[in-house]
């Protein structure tokens, strides 16, 4: 777990030093996995079926907002439609405006779930929707999963109906039209889907709220059970054909998917949960805590050492001086090294032990005119040995402990090393 | 000196301006009865577009027949009545749903600007407490 938790952290950090480019590089493999599945399963206009193409819509919706790709992907088919028949375009519009203006206003925010929905339904893999949905957005967001099974089975619908419209002539425009329209209304699987992810979604949406021990995990089992139950009474009732295997299969995958969001999202040690009882002058408060996992990130700080300074540094020393005590830079950077390492892992413990240290340096320092040579440089660590070091490198003639610096360890406080440094001014010393 | 306690609430501060804040200071700008009249009324004008929609969609689909209720003057009344039936319940479900929708919306958005409006209050005391 620990592993796992240090793996979290560290991508935690990959991201936040580099999201410019991830979330570009997210958004268009996104777009262009959805054009291409678009072109793959319609592909009637021949214009629109170019890897080019796809590529420059793909790159247009890496650096726009995430409605582009909803937006570039209804564009996409319709254009498809359009190729196969105006009449198609034409209930293709009308089912999109319909969606924008009664459902999708609620939740405009929603269009990374009505974007990836169509996809994961092609894919075959959409039980992972309405339990991810659940777990991580508002109820609403239910309207935008229907949205977006509502919108894979018209593309599907357009796909198996094209051989027909094809041989159907102009004069049949309105035979077109009714055809489509009474075909997705009387589309009993899309509606029974719908309901079954709505309702998953609703169930795991109040579980995941509760303040039970393992709500997340209780959450996304029933949602699953929730889902293949009405997946199953819906079968019975209108006959869908409804694959038994791949449902089960599916809420599998649903559920492993659902445990790696609860490991990034709400990882929480419930074994230390704490539960207190207070009052104030308006109310009483039963307050349950329960803390997160996090292990603290180690970062290995890398020293170079500069020899052509440690030379200079004794030169300095004169010819009897033993000491080439890490000056300037070096010396600073030694000394954080080692000092992170006596502070442990916490990041708040090390910063308290650099204050202590600081402190003491001070009086080292002045008290350090003379300059105790065994003194600084078998501590070397903190400010105190920066400055020790550095009063007894102006000491000619003394004899010591030679400090080179190699000592390793790993530092949790890089930025303070910075502060060594800009106080450590060769100018200030004598 | 650095408040480390003052850096924490100013940078959660920021963070809900940027979000969540700049939509419910938007909100927040109205009075309750306002915000909710401007949804409903948006909402009412989508619904009847809607409706237009699947009207057409309906008269497309439903062209012969309805061509031949056009020379009946009973059916045609019975066709009326059913579409201005349909329109009503539409509409004005659609408004109702809307209505606790943005009720609930302004509410939270209310009680969420209330915290933050505590916050700021808190930061301005620290900054006093100097």
């Amino acid at each position: 777990m620990t592993v796992l938790l240090e793996m979290k952290e560290r991508l935690k950090l990959i991201y936040s030093k580099s999201d410019v480019f991830i979330v570009p590089i997210a958004k268009f493999l996104l777009a262009f996995i959805i054009f291409n599945t678009l072109n793959s399963r319609m592909g009637y206009m021949a214009l629109l079926d170019d890897m080019g193409i796809v590529l420059i819509a793909a790159l247009a919706c890496s650096f726009l907002p995430l409605g582009a790709i909803v937006l570039l992907g209804a564009v996409f088919s319709l254009m498809h439609m359009y190729a196969l028949s105006l009449e198609v375009a034409l209930v293709g519009l009308c089912v999109y405006l319909i969606m924008y203006l009664l459902f999708f206003r609620f939740s405009p925010k929603d269009s990374l779930v009505v974007a990836v929905t169509p996809l994961l339904c092609a894919l075959k893999i959409p039980y992972v929707i309405p339990i991810a949905v659940g777990l991580l957005c508002a109820p609403s967001s239910a309207v935008s999963v229907g949205c977006g099974v509502a919108v894979y089975y018209l593309l599907q619908l357009v796909s198996e109906s094209a051989p027909n419209i094809r041989t159907m002539g102009e004069e049949e425009a309105l035979a077109k039209i009714r055809m489509l329209v009474e075909s997705l209304l009387a589309n009993k699987a899309m509606l029974v889907i719908i309901a079954a992810f709505a309702i998953t979604v609703l169930t795991v949406y109040l579980i995941r709220r509760m303040s039970v021990n393992y709500a997340w995990t209780i959450a996304m089992i029933a949602g699953t059970m929730v889902n293949i139950v009405v997946l199953l009474v819906g079968d019975l009732y209108y006959d869908i054909n409804l694959a038994v295997g791949s449902v089960l299969l599916g809420s599998l995958l649903a559920i492993v998917v659902a445990k790696v969001i609860e490991f990034f999202r709400f990882c929480v040690d419930y074994s230390r949960t704490e539960k207190v009882q207070f009052e104030d002058d308006e109310y009483y408060y039963y307050v349950k805590a329960v803390p997160k996992m996090a292990v603290p990130m180690q970062t290995r700080t890398v020293k170079r050492i500069n020899s052509q300074r440690t030379r200079e540094a004794e030169a300095d020393t004169g010819e009897g001086s033993a000491y080439a005590v890490g000056s300037g830079r070096q010396g600073s950077r030694t000394v954080t090294t080692e000092r992170s390492v006596s502070a442990g892992n916490s990041r708040q413990s090390g910063r308290t032990v650099i204050t202590e240290r600081v402190a003491s340096g001070g009086n080292v320092r002045q008290s350090g005119g003379n300059g105790s040579a065994q003194r600084g440089g078998q501590s070397g660590n903190g400010r105190q040995g920066v400055r020790t070091s550095a009063s007894e490198r102006t000491a000619p003639g003394r004899s010591g402990v030679r400090n080179t610096g190699r000592t390793q360890g790993r530092s949790v406080t890089i930025g303070r090393t910075v502060d060594l440094q800009e106080d450590f001014d060769e100018d200030e010393w004598p | 000196m650095l408040s480390e306690e003052r850096i924490i609430l100013m940078t959660r501060m920021a963070s809900y301006e940027q979000g969540e804040g700049r939509k419910n200071v938007k909100i927040g700008n109205y009075f309750r009865s306002d915000y909710i009249t401007v949804q409903v009324l948006k909402a009412v004008v989508c619904a009847i577009v809607a409706f237009l929609i699947m009207f057409g969609l309906y008269v497309l689909c439903n062209y012969e027949e309805l061509m031949k209720k056009l020379y009946n003057i009973d059916e045609l009344l019975v066709l009326a009545k059913d579409v201005l039936t349909y329109f009503c319940v539409m509409v004005g479900g659609y408004g109702v749903l809307t209505y606790i929708i943005c009720t609930w919306k302004y509410v939270s958005a209310k009680k969420s600007l209330k915290c933050y409006y505590h916050n700021l209050k808190k930061l301005g005391s620290m900054y006093n407490e100097r």
